[in-house]
């Protein structure tokens, strides 16, 4: 039987406080107002199309620690004391304005089924017609809560009156930093000034997402997933939350990845820090998870590519998890799901990227990085890339369909924390997508299918666009029989062996770097002073926050998107 | 814990457990320390050292020491070859050692110095297991250097193992290996699986023979690794030369003939033997540079025994290699002499790592000399390191250059600058997972631990020297399906403090590790960790007998007169015997689980893999020896003549604008050859010289390291005068000064210029 681990030990020490004092930030002892800055020379960035104008640096203020919780910094470097995992900000950005949603590649009018559809028990009950329009909101309010675990909540004195006011149309960003959770408008001419502040205690938010189904002006589903493995349902509009996974019932680990299923209005799923993909239900109430699969014992945990503790097909839906799911022992650092809604590529620590058919609940393919473990990934607007970065580096481009390697990308000093596609840029034949990572570096590049798929031996000749850049092939092969050689290659033999036992889950061999495609990056600059841990891609902008709080919007040179 | 008070017979049949006294236990429950947790179901002791989790005593400032020593102590092959080369020291030599060296303590010591208001009380040791050894007073710890409460604590109560010169029963005269050796070995040979070494005899040789040591300053850890890898090649080369000798003199042996090792006349030895130390750490770096007016490109090989980096602020290793091996530009002061165009030009260089080292030490270089302030000074940049690494920096000839490395230790500086500071090592231990090692104190950590020490973390504790080595895939998979799998026996450690150590419930690690004696968890599909492939067999493992071709000579060389001959290989039968045995219960076991087809697939399939793994790396070794060789005979003369010439192994700097940056810190290559000329020409002398005088002769042979002394008449007469001076360390070990020893080897010395 399948024994859950103890839980971990509640931290007592807030490190990121330390972390941040350490990096020569001062521990906050007050609460702050965010400031924004225009810097002067600004920050370009210069590709193909035009430049990139920096607009300004909005520096999200870290919050003081909790007076329970002063930061209490170790004298001893070498305290062997487990440290709370920390992240820096992300940010989840939501607009109304059709006009602004990314251009979509796929074709319409295709149904895809929806996660659980097969099973009755997740049917949703009849809601009367007049009920059907309006959302369902949390219980409880965020503001009047006495709940230990939410702290204090901060509104503008205004907000009420910046919301009525506001360009419908206007972009929404909520953002993390250390134990604050901020909502501020973007579009407002004071957009440094949040809308609500929430502040939280024992636990850091690390992760979040808003659904885009059941937004409207008048609502927002926002989930988000905490250091402490609870997970918060929160309404902006109405300022009411409710609490999932509470004090890790569920699941104790730290959340590490949160997303809305694609199309539904009430189910998400969150990856955990010990391996673990749950698909919760907003509504549903917790209950303590037992394991409803034992069929197998300890050991082949980790062995399994997944490991389905409960499925979303059981009979017992009327609490959380919908369905629990064991990858791997290690860390899941980030999963993103297919356009066509239907795939779900994972990537863990343990450097491995995992194609699931998440309807199906199987693991499709495995594939390894370099060296080093995986840390973002992202899909190309069409769902025939899969792009990965992880702690080799290296940006690494999968074909969907072909389910191979097709690039690496070298460009990166440290390690990638985020890719991103920029559908804006991409077209049938072209895909432009960017990079930051912990060298604070934001890195754009540019591949074509045409070139992705040229055999090797041509590729020395056909330099006419910019990027691939072939190592020397003419000696490449020549060691190809030595035991090098066998070391990388051989482990597809042991796990197509082991395979055959195993569903059609294919197992990829590390592609040796001489025969791989190295592709550089077409513009490449350093944005700020502390790593870069989030990017993305809006129509008129590109944005990217950092470990310590700067978001830095800058805007996209005239005429520049593509015309579809 | 309890494998610690018991002398568990030498083949580890007996079971421990029952000779633990049940009063004893009362004791030990409230004081289980965490590293005694992470060890339960540890089985019985090892042969193979890898169930010794030993802390160093620190002597004042010895800590570079300390951690270097513990990183090398846990590279599998390293360990196996020391331990291994000449031979391993024969068993009752050993065990007579240990009997006078290895010191049992009262665990309850420092609870009793407490109640007895911290009036130190005499260690009783608990006779039942002192076998008539009585605790001697004068070894008594005193914890002056460590003011830290948990040193103390372990230095009252943990086993004390001193070490003392043992290298006459191996053969060898004194010398920094055989100071490593005989630490490798007593922690080896030690029936406590943990305790605290004294390396006072090794410090003490380390002094002897190089002043720079001899003050009680801080020293760089780096430094030391290099010094220590190039003094054990000399001394092993050393010591073939003068075996060589000896074979030479007395008639080969029928087993030397059997194994048609005929010694050579030019006195060099077969690489297997001597080039352990090569085969690990070196690697070979070419280095490119092409005439910007004449175009010509020019190679140039060089062996490096571990990489310097330059760091940037916010960068990775991986960066930081990569950029070593981009194109610079040698112009203005730095110009190229082309011999084309004959004179100095203009040209374009850059570095690729043409032969992987199968150890990987890694050089971050944290002290940057800064012209503003004219001195050195500690580089707080963050610099991410993986637990996995590739070379991107290869050439495209390079043999396998997609080579894995796993992250196996972590030299740790703490401190604000070069001058001043401490020393820590992290080190993945086979299968404890990961252990803190600061002097006498060893902590088990988590592996997320390791990261603490990119340098963007309070406290001044950053990564310095990072030790790579090279691993499969198939082994990293292996090891990532059993991670994390701690916590659960964590939860049962708990559960089951202080519960006799019969309980039917042990971590499933346990069953994976132990895999010698514990009767192997049907269900446990993965090789043991201590089988696996990143710890393969050496060549040079004179005592296996499954493997002819890979016996080594040397376990037949003709015994020196005070070693009988069977004595040497006394742990081979055994070795091989536990592998009969397991193999035999895998067989009963596979029929057992016949049903269960899937896993006796795996298993099958497994043993199968780490036979093709084995005979890969074989195939590996043979072919990087063929290159060496090769490489040796087209270098020519030098190599093959005297063994001396390519000795000293620098560690190549990454550093393309040290010259620029006028580092001072005297390099340890930078004054590698040309004293060295100096000497060439009597050692050559000698190995032509008639066989009868030479078993003497390579005692004389300078350490290499000490390529400055200057040649003294009082040499001839070393052979008396180091024996005098072994009795002198055995009588005083504590006496550091000799001040009788001291003008001869002054001359030799790293100056830190501030």
């Amino acid at each position: 039987m399948f024994v859950l681990p103890p839980p971990p030990p509640r931290y007592t020490i807030p490190v990121a406080y330390a972390a941040g004092a350490a990096n020569g930030m001062a521990v906050p002892v007050l609460e702050m107002n965010n400031t924004i800055t225009h810097p002067e020379r600004g920050c370009p960035l210069q590709v193909g199309e035009g430049t990139y104008t920096l607009q300004d640096d909005l520096l999200l203020a870290t919050p003081p620690p909790h007076p329970s919780e002063a930061p209490i910094i170790n004298p001893n470097p070498l305290a062997t004391l487990p440290t709370p995992p920390t992240t820096g900000v992300k940010l989840s950005l939501v607009t109304l304005d059709p006009r602004k949603k990314p251009p979509t590649f796929l074709k319409s009018g295709i149904t895809v089924p929806q996660f659980g559809d097969e099973n009755p028990a997740l049917a949703a009950p009849p809601v009367a017609a007049k009920d059907a329009a309006k959302r369902r909101k949390p219980k409880n309010n965020i503001i009047k809560s006495s709940s230990s675990f939410v702290s204090r909540v901060i509104t503008h004195e205004t907000s009420a009156k910046r919301l009525s006011d506001r360009d419908p149309n206007g972009v929404f960003a909520f953002a993390n930093i250390n134990r604050a959770f901020q909502w501020l408008d973007l579009s407002s001419p004071t957009k440094e000034e949040h809308l609500t502040k929430v502040l939280f205690t024992k636990a850091h938010m690390l992760c979040h997402d808003i659904n885009e189904l059941t937004k409207t002006s008048s609502h927002l589903d926002i989930v988000m997933g905490s250091s402490a493995g609870d997970i918060i349902w929160y309404e902006p509009m109405s300022q009411k939350y409710a609490r999932i996974n509470k004090n890790g019932v569920v699941n104790n680990s730290p959340v590490t990845h949160i997303k809305w299923l694609p199309g539904s209005e009430n189910l998400f799923l969150a990856s955990h820090a010990n391996g673990v993909l749950v698909v919760y239900d907003k509504e549903k109430e917790d209950a303590l998870f037992t394991p409803e699969v034992n069929d197998h014992s300890e050991q082949e945990i980790g062995r399994l590519p997944l490991d389905i503790l409960k499925s979303v097909n059981s009979k017992n839906q009327k609490t959380n998890p919908v369905s629990f799911w064991k990858m791997a022992n290690q860390k899941v650092s980030s999963f993103s799901f297919s356009p066509d809604q239907r795939h779900l590529a994972v990537v863990l620590e343990d450097g491995s990227l995992r194609l699931m058919d998440f309807l199906k609940e199987e693991v499709l393919d495995i594939f390894r990085s370099y060296y080093g473990g995986l840390i973002c990934v992202c899909w190309s607007p069409d769902g025939k890339y899969i792009v990965t970065g992880g702690q080799d580096d290296l940006l690494t481009i999968w074909s969907f369909p072909e389910r191979k390697v097709v690039a690496r990308c070298q460009g990166h000093n440290s390690w990638v924390s985020w890719v991103a596609f920029d559908p804006w840029r991409c077209d049938q034949k072209t895909y432009r997508f960017g990079s930051v990572g912990d060298d604070c570096r934001l890195l754009l590049w540019d591949f074509s299918v045409g070139m992705l798929h040229r055999p090797r031996a041509h590729h020395a000749s056909s330099r006419n666009r910019s990027s691939i850049v072939v190592p020397n092939s003419q000696i490449a092969n020549r060691h190809r029989a030595d035991s090098g050689d066998n070391r990388v290659r051989s482990d597809s033999n042991e796990t197509d062996k082991f395979n055959e036992d195993l569903d059609q889950t294919t197992s990829h061999p590390v592609e040796p770097k001489s025969r791989t495609a190295l592709l550089p990056p077409i513009m490449s600059k350093i944005v700020g002073e502390d790593p870069i841990c989030w990017l993305g891609f809006q129509k008129d902008c590109i944005m990217t926050s950092s470990l310590e709080g700067h978001i830095r919007t800058w805007d996209r040179p005239s005429d520049s998107v593509i015309k579809s | 814990m309890k494998a610690l008070f018991s002398k568990g017979s030498k083949n580890g049949a007996s079971n421990p457990p029952a000779t633990a006294p049940p009063v004893k236990k009362d004791f030990q429950v409230p004081q289980i320390s965490p590293l005694e947790k992470r060890l339960q179901d540890m089985g019985p002791i090892r042969d193979d050292g890898s169930d010794k989790f030993y802390g160093m005593e620190n002597y004042g400032n010895t800590c570079y020491c300390n951690s270097i020593l513990q990183c090398l102590y846990y590279s599998v092959p390293f360990r196996e070859a020391v331990i291994n080369y000449p031979q391993r020291t024969p068993m009752d030599s050993l065990e007579a050692a240990l009997a006078k060296n290895l010191r049992y303590q009262n665990p309850n010591a420092h609870l009793e110095a407490e109640a007895l208001a911290a009036r130190q009380k005499a260690s009783s040791p608990p006779s039942a297991r002192q076998a008539g050894v009585p605790p001697n007073p004068n070894q008594k710890p005193e914890d002056k250097e460590s003011p830290e409460y948990k040193k103390k604590v372990a230095l009252q109560t943990l086993p004390i193992l001193e070490t003392k010169n043992n290298a006459t029963s191996y053969g060898m005269s004194e010398s920094l290996f055989t100071s490593l050796k005989d630490i490798f070995e007593s922690v080896v040979g030690s029936q406590a699986r943990i305790g605290i070494v004294r390396p006072q005899q090794f410090l003490d040789v380390l002094r002897r023979e190089h002043e720079m040591f001899r003050t009680a300053m801080h020293q760089d850890a780096h430094e030391f690794l290099n010094l220590l890898l190039n003094e054990v090649v000399a001394n092993v080369e050393t010591e073939a030369t003068k075996q060589a000798f000896i074979d030479k003199a007395l008639p080969p042996t029928a087993s030397a003939d059997s194994l048609g090792m005929v010694p050579s006349s030019t006195g060099s030895k077969s690489p297997n033997t001597t080039r352990w130390v090569h085969e690990l750490f070196e690697g070979t770096l070419t280095s490119e540079t092409k005439c910007l007016t004449c175009e010509k490109v020019s190679q140039r090989d060089e062996v490096f025994l571990d990489l310097s980096v330059d760091l940037e602020q916010h960068s990775s290793v991986t960066s930081c290699l990569r950029k070593f091996s981009a194109e610079e530009m040698l112009c203005e002061r730095n110009k190229f002499h082309c011999d084309n165009c004959g004179g100095l030009q203009e040209a374009e260089k850059r570095m690729k790592i043409k032969r992987l080292p199968r150890v990987l030490a890694l050089h971050l270089k944290r002290f940057k000399y800064t012209e503003d302030l004219q001195r050195l000074q500690k580089l707080f940049h963050r610099v991410v390191y993986p637990y996995h690494l590739r070379l991107f920096n290869t050439t495209d000839d390079a043999e396998d250059p997609d080579r894995l490395y796993e992250l196996y230790a972590v030299v740790v500086h703490i401190g604000g600058g070069p001058y001043h500071g401490h020393y820590v090592a992290i080190i993945k231990t086979e299968d404890r997972g990961w252990l803190l090692f600061d002097d006498e104190l060893v902590e088990p950590v988590d592996k997320s631990y390791v990261r603490n020490f990119f340098g963007d973390r309070p406290g001044l504790a950053c990564a310095y020297v990072l030790f790579y080595q090279e691993t499969t895939i198939e082994a990293v998979l292996r090891e990532q399906a059993q991670e994390n799998q701690a916590p659960m026996a964590g939860a049962a450690e708990t559960s089951e403090t202080g519960k006799a150590n019969g309980s039917p419930f042990s971590p499933p690690l346990a069953h994976a590790q132990s895999a010698s004696q514990v009767p192997p968890d049907h269900t446990t599909p993965f090789t043991p960790l201590n089988r696996i492939p990143t710890a393969p067999q050496l060549h040079t493992y004179p005592e296996e007998p499954s493997e002819p071709q890979a016996a080594s000579p040397r376990a037949v060389q003709p015994p020196l007169p005070p070693i009988p001959d069977e004595q040497t290989t006394p742990l081979s039968p055994k070795k091989s015997d536990h592998q009969l045995r397991k193999e035999r219960r895998a067989i009963e076991k596979e029929k057992e689980k016949n049903e269960r087809n899937r896993q006796k697939e795996q298993e099958m399939y497994n043993r199968e893999m780490q036979r093709r793994e084995a005979e890969e790396l074989r195939r590996a070794i043979e072919a990087s020896k063929a290159d060496t060789a090769d490489l040796a005979a087209e270098n020519g003369s030098p190599r093959k003549s005297t063994g001396f010439g390519f000795l000293k192994r620098g560690s190549r700097s990454f550093s393309h604008r040290l010259s620029k940056e006028k580092e001072p810190r005297v390099s340890m290559s930078d004054m590698a050859t040309a004293p060295l000329l100096a000497e060439a020409v009597p050692e050559a002398s000698l190995e032509t010289e008639p066989p009868v005088q030479s078993p003497v002769s390579p005692r004389h042979f300078p350490p290499i390291s000490h390529p400055k002394q200057p040649k003294q008449p009082i040499r001839t007469s070393e052979p008396l005068a180091k024996d005098l001076a072994k009795d002198l360390v055995k009588d005083q070990p504590t006496n550091h000064t000799r001040p009788g020893h001291t003008p001869r080897w002054r001359s030799f010395s790293f100056k830190k210029v501030a």
